[in-house]
């Protein structure tokens, strides 16, 4: 059986697994690969979570993993029926549609792993769904957080990501496919798109980009992007991943394709533009005034996160001239006691900066916090009174850094202050020639960067000035008509859905 | 998927022609004006932009009778392979190195206010790395960049109103282009600021709309003479017109008048930003090069026709050492580019009017 009928044609009907084109059971007559309750033993051997049970009065034999079935599920649909039941109703009480006949060896290990119940009664198999593994509740975004509108996220089951976007597209337009990456994890991959909405080449490419990935194992929706996205050397994140429903939802009804990873709370959305990480589903939460002004302010953080800094560098090391006398004093008088050249006692700052936020990041939250004071106020005070680095280069660094965190992607910010080193190198040896360099590269670089082979500089590059009114402010909603040039949506236009 | 089709849009070539023609001659531009036009000299534009306009005209034919059909087709269709090829080799010599030079340009200016002890072939082989780089991407990311950088650069206009205070109607006098004037060679002195809307002629195929493509050109060199109109009429009326002639590069001198609270003398700063329209100058002009030189050597890979092209041109570019005669070097390739800009298009309409005789 091909990849593509694996994917589409499911031999067993899961529950959750609605949204597939008509379940095929492929019969075969192979006898090789019959599945025989001694073959399935030997596959689970030294699996000590496998479970074995026989009722011999039955002649039925269940095996199953525990852990990865629900309470209820087990005791309705099995445990309740085969214990009130005699030898000669088991063949009837089979036949119900819940139980699903399997004439081959793989399908009934992969149902197993995949949380169902083996039954083998006489020469017959059988499989159904009792799949209810243990997640967490639903709770709010740690790194997407918002003060305004929907607070709930994305866990790491993904029955439950697709319940939460079901629960908000009550359309049957809405339409979800399968896909299975890693050789061994065989993580399961669930392709959303609004059918009419969606151009359907960016979910055909999807698919076969996923399709292609040759891995044993993707853990999150993060690593999976890597494997997919069109320039996997580049610095900046192509697709953007979200835990937050209502940006996923947003998404999909802009004409994007998701994509979700079981066992990740990253859902991925595609395409997308460089634009784009810079805003958030807030926005359209307040007034549009407040939500332009909010983005405006996100554009300006990047900004100065990004030039800041080696702004600093390159006016303290070259262009003196450029500080008007009254500020010369000061900054001349606070660099006196600093025995480096700015650039170094730059990098040195920005280093201390990236440590403290990754020491924050991994350690508990009151601890973290602790970690800000000490790095922040004690380190950065005794860094100034021991001659290490200068008051005026703790602000500009400071200011970079808390810009960085302005843009509302982890990872683009992220991007962002890796970048910042580069260009403090080049501003340090350079000046302002090299900073302007500097930014030159970055530009050529994103100029050639596709994303699902659309232009990642949309709406600059390919220019299309509608999209500004979504991208650089937040329009009022009679003027967001429209949805993205990006998406080339077949049905573009957004108030005209009902025909 | 395959993959989205890119054309350039009439708004692209709209912005990529604004950016080839705003080269390093806007820095003096206003010095030139009133050098070899005299007092309002800056007038003097609107009788370029009416010459260039006229050349697009020309370059509206060669689109219009050759029905969007590449230059390079034309002449090799219609002319010996030996004469096409001359003519291919001329061209790639003018190109690459106006390319070339402008970059030396920039950078020994740059050098000059920044960096005295630098060698400039230093800057320039930097600038020369960054060219390649956006050569080699094709020219659907040149314009792709050109755009970004567009936005980067035009902003900048906006800073003449910081002179609105200082502007002496005064200084403007009532005499139109009296004094000690020059122009027929100064003319195309200053004209060569205009250069650069002729390498629409190789754009012509990548055109994806060929009806607005002309107009795209025309609203490109509209754009660069309301620019150049802005800066020598504020040149003109901050600077008296004595000062005007002494100065080497004018806008330097009055961007350096621009003061904020926190930071001042912005010239070295903007100067920088000009990297952005000088890049496509150089990108743009190099890229023809490498176009042609396609037709002469269809086999050989693009990126090391570009190798070739930048490391040619770089190493040339070491005799010119010193600003002098760089700047007697951009003025000779001016004059020659001026040559091109008229000749190729009106070599190719007589081709085209011959095959359409026959």
């Amino acid at each position: 059986m091909s990849i593509f009928q694996r994917i589409f044609f499911s031999r067993t009907k899961k529950e959750n697994e609605l949204f597939l084109p008509l379940p095929c059971v492929e019969l075969t007559n192979d006898r090789a690969t019959f599945p025989t309750l001694q073959h399935t033993l030997d596959n689970f051997i030294n699996c000590c979570d496998f479970v074995h049970r026989t009722l011999p009065e039955i002649n039925v034999d269940l095996v199953y993993f525990g852990h990865l079935l629900g309470n209820d599920e087990f005791m309705r649909d099995i445990a309740t029926p085969f214990a009130n039941i005699q030898a000669n109703e088991v063949g009837q009480l089979l036949q119900r549609s819940q139980y699903h006949q399997i004439l081959d060896s793989k399908s009934l290990i992969k149902g197993i792993l995949d949380g169902e119940v083996a039954i083998f009664h006489k020469e017959n198999v059988y499989l159904i769904n009792a799949y209810k593994p243990d997640s967490r509740t639903v709770q709010q975004s740690e790194t997407e957080s918002v003060i305004t509108g929907p607070h709930d996220s994305f866990l790491e089951t993904a029955a439950i990501n697709l319940s939460l976007i079901r629960r908000r597209v009550k359309s049957s337009h809405l339409k979800v496919l399968k896909l299975e990456v890693g050789e061994v994890t065989k993580s399961d991959v669930y392709i959303l798109y609004i059918d009419g909405i969606v151009n359907m080449e960016y979910v055909n490419e999807l698919v076969k980009r996923i399709k292609s990935i040759e891995i044993d194992a993707v853990h999150d929706g993060n690593m999976l992007v890597q494997y997919i996205d069109d320039c996997p050397n580049s610095l900046f994140p192509l697709f953007p991943a979200s835990e937050r429903t209502d940006s996923a939802v947003s998404r999909l009804v802009a004409g994007r394709v998701l994509a979700i990873l079981d066992g990740s709370p990253s859902v991925i959305s595609a395409p997308a533009s460089f634009f784009e990480f810079f805003s958030s589903p807030d926005d359209y939460y307040q007034r549009w005034a407040l939500g332009t002004a909010t983005r405006a302010l996100r554009f300006i953080a990047f900004l100065v996160t990004v030039t800041f800094t080696s702004l600093y560098v390159s006016v303290t090391t070259y262009h003196y001239e450029m500080i008007p006398e009254t500020l010369l004093l000061t900054i001349t008088e606070s660099r006196s006691r600093v025995p480096f050249p700015p650039i170094y006692e730059a990098l040195l700052m920005e280093i201390m900066i990236e440590l403290l936020r990754e020491a924050g990041a991994r350690l508990p939250t009151k601890i973290g916090q602790t970690i800000g004071i000490v790095g922040g106020i004690v380190i950065g005070q005794a860094a100034v009174q021991a001659g290490f680095t200068s008051n005026i280069l703790i602000i500009a660094v400071a200011s970079s850094a808390i810009a960085s965190f302005v843009i509302p992607s982890y990872i683009m910010s992220a991007s962002i202050r890796l970048i910042r080193f580069g260009l403090i190198i080049l501003a340090g040896t350079l000046g302002n020639l090299g900073l302007m360099m500097g930014i030159a590269l970055i530009i050529i670089h994103l100029s050639g960067l596709t994303s699902l082979n659309t232009s990642y500089l949309t709406p600059i590059s390919p220019m299309n000035f509608k999209d500004w009114r979504d991208v650089f402010v937040r329009a009022p909603f009679w003027a967001l008509k429209e949805r993205p040039s990006q998406s080339r949506s077949p049905n573009l236009i957004r108030n005209k859905m009902k025909k | 998927m395959k993959k989205v089709k890119e054309r350039l849009a009439p708004f692209h070539i709209t912005i990529l022609i604004f950016m080839i023609q705003t080269g390093v001659v806007i820095f003096s531009l206003p010095r030139l004006l009133a050098q070899n036009f005299g007092y309002n000299g800056w007038l003097a534009i609107v009788i370029f932009t009416c010459i260039s306009t006229f050349n697009i005209f020309l370059i509206s034919l060669v689109h219009r009778l050759g029905k969007g059909i590449s230059i390079f087709d034309i002449l090799e269709n219609s002319l010996p392979k030996f004469v096409a090829y001359t003519i291919y080799f001329v061209m790639i010599s003018i190109w690459s190195m106006l390319g070339c030079i402008v970059a030396k340009q920039y950078v020994i200016v740059f050098q000059m206010i920044a960096f005295p002890t630098t060698h400039p072939m230093f800057f320039k082989a930097l600038v020369d790395i960054i060219a390649y780089l956006l050569i080699t991407k094709g020219i659907y990311n040149i314009s792709k960049a050109a755009t970004s950088f567009f936005w980067i650069v035009i902003w900048m206009v906006l800073l003449l109103t910081f002179f609105i205070h200082d502007f002496e109607w005064g200084n403007l006098t009532p005499y139109l282009f009296k004094g000690s004037t020059s122009f027929l060679k100064g003319g195309l002195d200053c004209y060569t600021a205009f250069l650069g809307y002729e390498i629409a002629l190789l754009l012509i195929p990548f055109a994806e709309n060929h009806k607005k493509f002309i107009k795209a050109v025309h609203i490109g060199n509209l754009i660069t003479a309301i620019t150049y109109l802005l800066v020598c009429f504020v040149c003109f009326g901050f600077f008296s017109f004595g000062q005007l002639t002494r100065l080497k590069y004018p806008l330097l001198d009055l961007l350096s008048f621009i003061k904020l609270p926190f930071i001042e003398r912005l010239e070295n700063l903007l100067y920088g930003f000009f990297l952005f329209t000088m890049l496509i100058t150089i990108v743009m002009y190099c890229w023809s090069a490498i176009e042609t030189l396609q037709r002469i050597l269809p086999k050989v890979k693009a990126n090391w026709l570009t190798v070739f092209v930048l490391g040619t041109t770089f190493l040339i570019a070491w005799i010119p050492d010193v600003i002098g005669k760089v700047e007697k070097w951009l003025q000779f390739l001016g004059y020659a580019e001026a040559c091109v800009a008229f000749g190729l298009p009106t070599l190719i309409l007589i081709i085209l009017r011959i095959r359409k005789g026959h």
